[in-house]
């Protein structure tokens, strides 16, 4: 058996690649990546599977189809059913390798670990699993290829956390590079996005929507920024509780931005026909009404057209600075007002000192 | 496990956000409506002596008020069950209770969205949520004693003995009705019998009665006149548990395919699976229907993942290798568990050799373009079996 692995570039990809290619390296198995989504890709991923399947699933699939086209005999296709005691993954993640398995016709190879920690399957039984597909079963090996695994994907997020945009702390951590950036630029608007990494930062699928608010002179909150711990806490403080595998990614991130962020509006990225996305940004929408943050709900499929997309957006943000100017000439009519009052005061005082 | 229970514990406290408030006496209870399952849950509020509300049979007029209030990516399901609770609620409910199973799909986060679109609506209740994941008798019991405040043993015993016995004998007629439907000579008339059972399920009251309920449909059943030598193809029914068991939301399937001569057998019956879900381990002793469902999807499913997807799978494998002629697949839009099972299903259609047609509704399907699907895949049956007894008897001579 050949000790190679392709990864298709989706999914968990987007938030676990630095963990999954320190283990493989660590266990001299070799990764090869597909290539990165193009709307060809996505048209013959959805060659495979049914019409009301979801866009990620139908980019899996491309990527999927990618690797098979680059002859590749192993697909690491994991199943990630729980992250936590009852805290469930959508359907179609849990379901991902048989789906693959019963869509594609070629004979291939599917590594299938599954993450399970409702029925006590941790994340060392995951490792093992994968390592036992390749036929290795020295415990000691799989132990330090997960530490290894862990330190990459730890480099890989303190260095998001501290303001590092996703792609090129994903090249530091793959390089054994570490940095951290100290100085942050102060801008007009803040915004925090609320969207699954791998809608998010995929280029394609999310139509480079964080480079578009930067160039418009945006700070953006995405999930990197916030640690998970902070996004739990502040999710636990709104009432609400974790239902979904991927919760703090969405809800979580906004809740934090929303009680410890000055953000000036919400922007929700979900996909047509995601069954979690559409509670969890329902659930933010009650919040963001009750402090008064705009929020807007990008819904986006394979036939969405950029030019559509970018007016939306754009009005979005005109909206907010509109508003935000509104509110700074208020303040600087009230401004001399107070001064005089507060000179009032103090004049007041004096006399009474004396 | 003990990090298990206290995170389970705070879940149940913030899922649980229930209303001491409403006095005792003037709780009024409502449940949502989802097939004939208000029969049984009428008998056991009765036994406990509270009062109760049942709000109509779904219609267009229910799902109006659901899709009104609710948002745009849900499932069907929720839609009608929020409209329920707001009719429920106008017509002067203030206590709503509902089931629950996290970790399957959707269905777990039902009850926060509803319990905040309704206190948005303005409406005061108190929602009476019970897990159905682990400890699911011990949670049933609390919720039925929070509403109820009974202390009595003997009257639980006797609200779920009768509970289970009218289950049992709605699921009796209704498996006879499956059978009789497309065999009779004078058209409807195992549907008038159906309704007369019915009637008279609904209005016994005695325990020992109740129990003889079974026996005594399928007894009765038998006076209906039937052809015998009539070939008569037999479909499986499969898919989501909501749209299979409400009659309003699957537009009558059972009725359109047994008066075209079609036996359709359901697997999932919600008496079956009840008892599954609150029987302790150590009474039920045969293999559940999940069980066996996992045992036959191990080719295409190695795990289950969430809602009925491994009964889909596990049934249609079961049903090609029992001699079944086809297999219709109802889900309502956007189902995350069932559009793996559509995934997955062309691959055991292909190989087990049955013939599949997936269905998928939303409140804007049309009943003429649905009936003229399954018309033609009855068609298509009918051929299949008339060709492969054709064969048979080709051989035998």
């Amino acid at each position: 058996m050949k000790k190679e692995t392709g990864i298709p570039r989706a999914l968990s990809y987007y938030n676990n690649y630095p963990f999954y290619k320190g283990f493989f390296d660590e266990l001299g198995i070799k990764v090869i990546l597909s290539d990165k989504t193009t709307t060809k890709l996505i048209n013959d991923g959805s060659k495979f599977v049914v019409s009301d399947t979801c866009l990620p699933i139908k980019v899996f699939m491309g990527h999927v189809n990618n690797l098979i086209e680059k002859g590749v005999e192993n697909i690491f296709v994991p199943s990630i059913q729980s992250i936590g005691y009852k805290i469930n993954n959508c359907s179609k993640i849990r379901a991902l390798p048989d789906i693959v398995r019963n869509t594609v016709k070629k004979k291939i190879r599917i590594i299938e670990p599954v993450l399970d920690k409702t029925e006590n399957i941790g994340i060392f039984d995951f490792c093992t699993q994968i390592a036992n597909s390749f036929e290795i079963y020295d415990k000691k090996q799989i132990k330090k290829a997960m530490e290894n695994g862990f330190s990459y994907y730890n480099n890989f997020l303190m260095m998001t956390q501290s303001g590092i945009p996703y792609i090129q702390a994903l090249n530091n951590s793959l390089d054994g590079i570490f940095e951290k950036k100290n100085i942050e630029l102060v801008r007009p608007i803040s915004l925090c996005i609320m969207g699954h990494g791998y809608n998010l930062f995929d280029e394609r699928i999310s139509l480079n929507l964080i480079k578009k608010l930067e160039k418009m002179n945006i700070k953006v909150y995405t999930s990197l920024d916030v640690p998970k711990d902070k996004a739990l806490f502040a999710l636990n403080k709104t009432g609400e509780i974790q239902y979904w595998a991927n919760e703090l990614e969405l809800t979580g991130v906004a809740a934090y931005c929303m009680q410890n962020k000055k953000i000036d509006g919400i922007i929700a990225l979900s996909t047509f026909g995601c069954g979690p996305d559409s509670l969890m940004v329902n659930e933010i929408n009650y919040h963001a009404k009750d402090k008064k943050i705009p929020m807007i709900h990008l819904t986006i499929d394979e036939h969405t057209g950029e030019a559509g997309f970018v007016t939306r957006i754009e009005a979005f943000v005109d909206m907010i600075t509109r508003s935000k100017k509104q509110n700074l000439i208020k303040k600087q009519e009230l401004k001399p007002l107070i001064k005089e009052k507060q000179t009032e005061i103090q004049a007041e005082r004096y006399k009474r000192d004396k | 496990m003990s990090y298990n229970k206290s995170e389970e514990k705070l879940k149940r406290e913030i899922f649980s956000k229930r209303d001491n408030t409403i006095k005792n006496k003037d709780r009024i209870i409502a449940w949502p409506r989802m097939g004939r399952i208000d029969i049984p849950l009428k008998a056991i509020v009765e036994q406990l002596n509270s009062r109760y509300v049942i709000p109509p049979k779904n219609s267009n007029k229910t799902l109006e008020i659901g899709v009104k209030n609710s948002i745009e990516g849900i499932c069907l399901p929720y839609k009608l069950n929020l409209a329920n609770y707001i009719t429920a609620l106008d017509m002067g409910a203030n206590t709503l209770m509902m089931f629950q199973a996290p970790g399957s799909c959707r269905f777990g986060n039902y009850t926060t969205m509803a319990y905040k679109t309704l206190k948005k609506m303005g409406y005061r209740f108190d929602m009476v949520v019970f897990d159905m994941y682990k400890n699911k008798m011990k949670q049933t019991l609390e919720a039925l004693y929070h509403v109820t405040k009974c202390k009595n043993p003997i009257r639980y015993y006797r609200a779920f003995s009768l509970a289970f016995s009218k289950m049992f004998a709605i699921d009796e007629a209704e498996k006879q009705l499956f059978y009789y439907r497309p065999r009779e000579i004078k058209k409807g008339e195992s549907e008038k019998y159906y309704k007369k059972w019915l009637k008279i399920t609904e209005e016994t009251n005695d325990i020992k009665e109740a129990k003889k309920l079974k026996e005594k449909i399928k007894e009765d059943f038998k006076s209906i006149e039937i052809d015998k030598e009539k070939s008569v193809p037999v479909v499986y029914l499969l898919g989501e548990f909501f749209v299979l068991l409400d009659p309003f939301t699957n537009m009558e399937i059972e009725k359109t395919l047994g008066d075209s001569g079609v036996e359709v057998q359901r697997q999932i019956m919600f008496s079956g699976w009840l008892e599954h879900v609150l029987k302790p381990s150590f009474i039920y002793k045969q293999e559940s229907h999940r069980q066996r469902c996992e045992r036959f999807a191990k080719k295409y499913m190695k795990r289950p993942t969430g809602g009925e997807t491994i009964e889909t799978i596990g049934d249609t494998v079961y049903g090609a290798k029992n001699g079944i002629d086809g297999v219709i697949h109802i889900m309502p839009f956007s189902c995350m568990p069932e559009i793996v099972s559509q995934n997955i299903l062309p691959k055991v259609s292909r190989e087990e050799n049955i013939p599949v047609l997936s269905l998928v509704i939303d409140e804007q399907t049309g009943k003429a373009g649905y009936i003229t699907r399954v018309e033609a895949f009855v068609d298509l049956i009918k051929r299949r079996k008339r060709e492969s007894e054709k064969c048979q008897n080709q051989e035998t001579p």
